[in-house]
């Protein structure tokens, strides 16, 4: 049942995680009345109120943004770690492993060390900055890790790990000289999503939505690319032009989700491999189920974020990166025998 | 009728092919043959668009292919390549759709003509019944017949096919080529086929080119190049030629030394 209707589950699973996303907190709201009180600013329905004000303006001021935020993200790491997969056909890329996050997180904090979003046209120019650092990036990985025609795991890795390093670095050198933001820029790398509002999301939708079509687009692209590039153009692919096509769409939904909450890794790898295991390799239909299953997987784990330590709260990062980890690993033993592409 | 003529390509300082002309006839099935680095998967690419050819013209019905779009040159030529990967997390299904690729729009939405095409193809070599199994589960001859079904699906004129029977068994390589011949006969489908197997390109083979160091040295029908003189300079092996065999081809047989 599962099998046959993913996009029906996974966008039941995303409202869930939504939900239990807003209702937890420092003030725990029931799951039910975070219904009404969403339902109760649909235009049309008029919901009585039974619940204090304060209720509505902690959710509609500060969870709500916050969550949407997580979610967008959520879909922007693992659509374009689907897209990354396909293209490199390794079942190991991922926006972090291959540093193209670092890349991203690089361009990103330059825009916001030279200028500390104030307003909403601020909040627009990080994603420029993260594209550009990620493109960079992805261009030094890939003509470092190629091996005449194919992209091998190992150099892919290591390149991506030598590059993510360093970025991180001159990342770490830009912070220290710019003392005022040295603390909201360390945790925003951290994937501590130390942005909040509605200013950060509303900056991050057209983004979104523009990277989203694009990635669905990369699809039939990414299927044929499957076969190598030989066989690829054989069938009458544009090869270079379908490959530069996917290349700017992953670094640019890349570079959305780094650009409003800071690095987080691993979701781009965990959430394609789940999907591409329960619902086949097939990408015009793994790289949609993905965004739906980021967004809710991030979700889930930025609660488990703010739950574990209560009242503390953990870097989402840390979160993923606990869980992704030994997943990393996991998938690094099987790599060797199971058949992915 | 498809055109070669005075091609010549080169890796590097190395020339692989050189100035090699051939012409194919619709419904004619063209072997090319010769030893191991002679150039006849180099030509097939070089054909195929995937290498950069350093002279030389191919033309189909007049229509030149060095200026198409792989998109436009796809819907002429379908290769059945020797190399893999055969993208092993796919589907049979799902592979031979993807032989549409260049009558699909930008989503690969499959039409119902594609999905027919497709349905043809896999039917016509055998593999409809494993149509939902995935290719990694599949052995190396069945994945050798979606690879036909998959250059079948595209429905072009031509057809390029490198070493195809490599990893068939002796049923399936005379399953393979016969289909390959009907194909030939019906559908007036020009085919230009690498072989390695000498008896089979005499079975099935309407002409012989024979490439020895990327030059062609014989073009003609099987009898004019299956010669024991050729053979011995191409492969430097003795062999033997057994013909009056009752209407059955020449059989040829290397010598034991």
């Amino acid at each position: 049942m599962i099998r046959k209707q993913p996009f029906i589950w996974n966008s039941v699973l995303l409202f869930l995680a939504l939900v239990f996303s807003v209702a937890l907190g420092a003030v725990y709201i029931q799951p039910g009345t975070v219904v009404s009180i969403l339902l109760d600013q649909l235009p049309l329905l008029d919901i009585p109120t039974t619940w204090p004000d304060s209720f509505a303006a902690i959710i509609l001021k500060v969870r709500l943004p916050h969550a949407i935020l997580i979610a967008i993200t959520g879909a922007a790491l693992a659509g374009s770690g689907a897209a990354y997969q396909g293209l490199f056909r390794n079942p190991l890329a991922d926006p972090y492993i291959i540093g193209v996050a670092s890349g991203a997180g690089l361009g990103a904090v330059t825009v916001m060390a030279i200028n500390w979003p104030k307003d909403l046209l601020g909040y627009y120019w990080i994603p420029v900055g993260a594209f550009a650092g990620s493109l960079i990036t992805i261009a030094a990985v890939y003509s470092l890790a190629r091996v005449g025609r194919m992209v091998p795991l190992t150099t892919l890795i290591l390149s991506g790990v030598a590059i993510g390093t360093f970025t991180s670095a001159l990342t770490s050198f830009l912070m220290l000289n710019s003392n005022d933001q040295i603390y909201r820029a360390l945790s925003f790398l951290l994937g501590g999503s130390s942005l909040s509002g509605w200013q950060p999301v509303l900056a991050a939708i057209p983004y979104m939505i523009l990277g989203v079509v694009l990635l669905i687009f990369s699809g039939h692209f990414l299927n044929v690319l499957q076969f190598g590039e030989e066989q690829a153009k054989q069938l009458g692919l544009s090869v270079e032009r379908a490959k530069a096509f996917v290349i700017v769409t992953a670094s640019l939904t890349t570079a959305v989700a780094v650009s409003f909450s800071g690095v987080i890794g691993f979701i781009g790898l965990i959430v394609p491999h789940l999907v591409r295991m329960i619902w086949g390799a097939d990408y015009r239909r793994l790289i949609p189920i993905s965004i739906l299953g980021g967004s809710s997987a991030l979700l889930l784990a930025d609660i488990l974020a703010r739950v574990l330590l209560a009242p503390q709260t953990l870097p989402v990062g840390i979160v993923t990166a606990l869980a992704g980890a030994p997943f990393f690993l996991w998938i690094l033993r099987r790599a060797k025998t199971e058949v992915f592409w | 009728m498809f055109e070669i003529s005075s091609l010549t390509v080169s890796y590097g300082p190395n020339v692989v092919l050189r100035d090699v002309s051939i012409q194919v006839a619709a419904g004619e099935i063209l072997a090319l043959i010769g030893p191991n680095g002679a150039g006849k998967s180099t030509l097939i690419r070089a054909v195929s668009g995937v290498i950069k050819i350093e002279s030389g013209e191919m033309s189909f019905n007049g229509q030149d292919l060095s200026e198409l779009s792989p998109g436009e040159r796809a819907r002429i030529l379908g290769v059945v390549p020797q190399a893999r990967p055969l993208g092993g997390a796919f589907t049979v299904e799902q592979t031979v759709l993807l032989g549409r690729t260049a009558h699909m729009n930008w989503l690969g939405r499959a039409r119902p003509e594609d999905q027919e095409a497709a349905r043809w193809a896999m039917e016509k070599t055998g593999v409809e019944h494993l149509a939902q199994c995935r290719n990694a589960e599949l052995s190396g001859g069945e994945q050798q017949r979606v690879l036909l079904a998959r250059a079948l699906a595209q429905q072009t004129p031509i057809l390029l096919l490198d070493e195809p029977t490599n990893h068939l068994d002796l049923q399936h390589q005379i399953n393979f080529l016969a289909l390959v011949r009907d194909l030939a006969l019906q559908g007036d489908l020009t085919v230009l086929m690498a072989l390695h197997d000498l008896n089979q390109v005499s079975t099935y083979a309407d002409r012989v080119a024979l490439l020895v160091a990327g030059e062609l040295v014989a073009l003609g029908s099987p009898a004019e190049v299956l010669t024991e003189d050729y053979l011995h300079t191409a492969y430097q092996t003795q062999v033997k030629i057994i013909s009056d065999l009752d209407g059955h081809p020449p059989v040829i047989l290397p010598r034991i030394v």
